[in-house]
């Protein structure tokens, strides 16, 4: 039977549907379900606010509610909008992708030494050269040969979207919380447009000042500690991102090279990518795509 | 802060009107509701559905009275008969109560209630006795007519339901043209106050909107209480003589048949000409319907049209039912008409009422399956003297969803109610049979037709 002819759901599903300016049509569909009741449509209107959020923080809310004065005095804040919105986001990322975390040390003694040669031109310029440009330009490059990675699923999980363009979202902590702001088409871009554009967004997203146009639809998501402690750690992807990549602060490694160990600074990189889309060969392969770019800065610049 | 009350207009005082305008006070509006009758109701109250099922009440009594004998009653006699003055003033007594209680339903919510004859001059404002009310919103509900037959003299012999129902004879012949609802109604009246009935139908069979099974059965318990059809058959001409009225017929062949009284019951036409739309942006369809979108908005986008002036089905359940959409619609709720699951009644002897899809009404090309019970073998029916009756479950053969419902028999009117909720709440046949009823009940019957088809029945 064609159930989208026939009723789709109880009188108060209908008028529930009416009252939230949604086609009970669409609801059912999305459910996979042909008859909804009122609950099964509130079930959808949370579904899409907030992912699956809601319902599974309401499943799970029991082991939150404890009473912690019984053990010892407390205090209570309430937590801010923004971060609510962010751990939505984060849940749902948990929630739904299988991910898998690679990580390596990559050289950055090459990076390193080119830094050193034209630091002080750049300081004329009043720009600061670190080493995250050069890590977002790598990620570019190795996104154009790994087109399965620069993609995302459809909500239904039935369809891979491959992006034609190369944007990469930059995680920044701010004092209001995280945000990721986006360099948009960085293949076309070169490494001081990048650390401009970097810098840029970063004087924004301080000032609170990032718009629309500045947030959503990257490829890829790079989040670094910087000079932070901590050696390495699992980054969560950013929906509906595939993979985010995690830059930990840089150290000097032994490595041997036939007669002796010489000291060489490197890098900590750690992948997280979703399982679903991409296997571990194609996340190894990509990684060390990323790593070789790194440690051999010629193959970035040109 | 204080906001302006929206000011609504109701055009109409049927069960769409006063249903309209109640919910529009009760949701804030300033109302008022025009009707050029002095009391409200519309036709439904005043001159069709209560009226007619208050005679038909009278009906099925004597019906029963006289099958009495059988079980024992010795005191009847050819010579009983009905006092018609009392029986028409049963009947007003009843009408008077249903009105005035809706009057007073009206001023307990301040809905002011104009007497008189309503024509838009704008879309912002209708003139009635000669005073212009400006209003936000206009409500039309003005209902529909009976189409008056073509051809026909100028005879006072020639009725409509309207003159039917205010029983001002008992005749000796009625002959009725069109088998419809109506006309059928119309029929069981008479026959069963003693009149002999002819039945003029230009298509092949009657009641086409109801199963055929269901149908036939209606037809039989009419053709028993003495009333005699004319199918395909057409009225050329209708004469008037001293003595009588002659119709004029063309079947295969032409005939001619003597009548008493004609009553015409060819269908209901809306009554949308009359109210001044010409002085209005709003547009007609097919002549004088109102083309409505699925909150009842007509083109213009502050004037609103409920009921028979919206098209078929002409029914009063449906004018109320949309009357309220359009009151939340103008409060601000994005309500929507629902147009599907509309219960269709004929109030014949037996009834016979359906909802929902069946075979004959299977628009959308689904599959549909058919479960009956004969209520011949209902105990609760033998007891109570019932006669025949059916009840049939349309139904999905894959999910087994019930798709809609068929009951012909006693009261069939009201055992609908529960196949409604059945369908709105998308039960299936195994629901059906799952939850207990009564017995011995009618009802049953439901359960019945439910569990023959999935194998776990015991009383058949």
């Amino acid at each position: 039977m064609n159930n989208e002819k026939f009723l789709l759901g109880t009188p108060t599903a209908y008028q529930f549907c009416d009252d939230n300016g949604i086609a009970i049509e669409m609801v059912a569909k999305a459910l996979s379900k042909s008859f909804l009741s009122v609950e099964d449509v509130q079930v959808f209107l949370n579904t899409k606010s907030s992912g699956k959020y809601e319902s599974i923080k309401n499943q799970v809310s029991k082991y939150w509610d404890i009473d912690h004065a019984a053990f010892g005095e407390i205090r209570i804040e309430s937590v801010d909008n923004f971060s609510k919105i962010t751990a939505e986001n984060l849940t749902a990322a948990v929630q739904v992708i299988p991910s898998v975390t690679h990580g390596d040390n990559f050289s950055i003694q090459k990076i390193n030494d080119f830094r050193q040669q034209i630091k002080e031109e750049l300081k004329l310029q009043n720009r600061n050269l670190t080493l995250l440009p050069f890590i977002i330009k790598a990620m570019a490059k190795s996104l154009k040969q790994f087109p399965k990675i620069n993609a995302s699923l459809s909500p239904d999980g039935e369809k891979l979207i491959y992006k034609n363009y190369i944007h990469i979202g930059v995680a920044m902590q701010t004092d209001f919380g995280l945000v990721v702001p986006v360099i948009r088409n960085v293949d076309k871009k070169n490494l001081l447009e990048i650390i401009d554009d970097l810098q840029n967004l970063t004087t924004l997203a301080r000032s609170k000042k990032l718009k629309q146009e500045h947030l959503g639809g990257a490829s890829i998501t790079v989040t670094s500690l910087g000079k932070m402690a901590g050696l390495r750690f699992t980054p969560i992807i950013n929906p509906p991102e595939l993979a985010i990549l995690g830059v930990s602060k840089t150290l000097i490694e032994p490595v041997w090279n036939g007669q002796e160990f010489l000291p060489e600074m490197k890098v900590p990189l750690d992948l997280s990518y979703d399982h679903r889309v991409i296997n571990g060969v194609l996340a190894s392969h990509f990684m060390a795509d990323i790593g070789n770019r790194i440690a051999n800065p010629e193959l970035i610049l040109v | 802060m204080s906001e302006q009350k929206k000011k609504v207009v109701v055009i109409g005082a049927g069960p769409g009107g006063y249903a309209a305008a109640f919910r529009c006070a009760d949701l804030g509006c300033e109302v008022t509701l025009i009707d050029e009758r002095e009391t409200l109701g519309g036709v439904c109250l005043n001159e069709g559905c209560i009226p007619s099922k208050t005679l038909l009440h009278i009906a099925e009594f004597i019906q029963e009275y006289k099958t009495s004998y059988e079980f024992g009653f010795t005191t009847i006699s050819s010579n009983d008969k009905l006092l018609l003055d009392k029986t028409r003033d049963y009947k007003n007594n009843i009408i008077n109560t249903l009105t005035s209680g809706l009057g007073n339903i009206a001023s307990r919510r301040k809905v002011k209630h104009v007497k008189g004859y309503a024509e838009l001059i704008s879309d912002t404002s209708v003139n009635v006795n000669d005073v212009t009310i400006d209003f936000d919103y206009a409500i039309i509900a003005v209902g529909s007519s009976p189409i008056s037959l073509p051809n026909s003299p100028i005879d006072e012999r020639i009725w409509t339901s309207t003159e039917a129902l205010e029983l001002r004879e008992i005749p000796k012949s009625i002959t009725i043209i069109g088998g419809g609802i109506i006309g059928l109604e119309m029929a069981t009246i008479y026959a069963a106050l003693g009149s002999s009935i002819n039945i003029i139908e230009l298509s092949k069979d009657l009641l086409p909107d109801f199963d055929n099974k269901s149908a036939s059965i209606v037809k039989k318990s009419l053709i028993e209480k003495g009333c005699k059809f004319y199918f395909n058959t057409k009225v050329l001409e209708i004469e008037s003589l001293p003595n009588n009225l002659t119709i004029h017929c063309e079947s295969d062949t032409s005939f001619t048949i003597d009548s008493d009284i004609v009553l015409s019951s060819i269908g209901r036409k809306s009554n949308a000409g009359k109210i001044g739309l010409e002085n209005t942006l709003i547009t007609l369809e097919k002549g004088d319907i109102i083309p409505v979108d699925e909150q009842c908005r007509t083109n213009v986008s502050n004037i609103f049209a409920i009921g028979d002036v919206t098209g078929m089905p002409m029914l009063a359940h449906r004018a109320t039912h949309q009357g309220k959409i359009v009151a939340e619609v103008i409060s601000g709720l994005n309500h929507k008409f629902l147009n599907g699951m509309i219960p269709k009644v004929a109030y014949t002897d037996p009834e016979i009422a359906n909802v929902g899809l069946s075979e004959s009404q299977n628009h959308l090309g689904i599959k549909i399956k058919d479960t009956s019970f004969p209520w011949m073998a209902s105990g609760r029916n033998l007891a109570s003297n019932g006669g025949n009756g059916l009840t049939t479950l349309h139904y999905c053969p894959d999910s087994l969803r019930i798709l809609g419902g068929t009951i012909v028999g006693k009261n069939a009117s009201e055992l609908l109610g529960e196949i409604s909720i059945a369908i709105c709440m998308g039960a299936t046949l195994k629901d059906m049979a799952l939850v207990m009823h009564a017995h011995p009940t009618i009802s049953e019957t439901i359960a019945f037709a439910a569990e023959k088809s999935l194998g776990t029945l015991t009383d058949l």
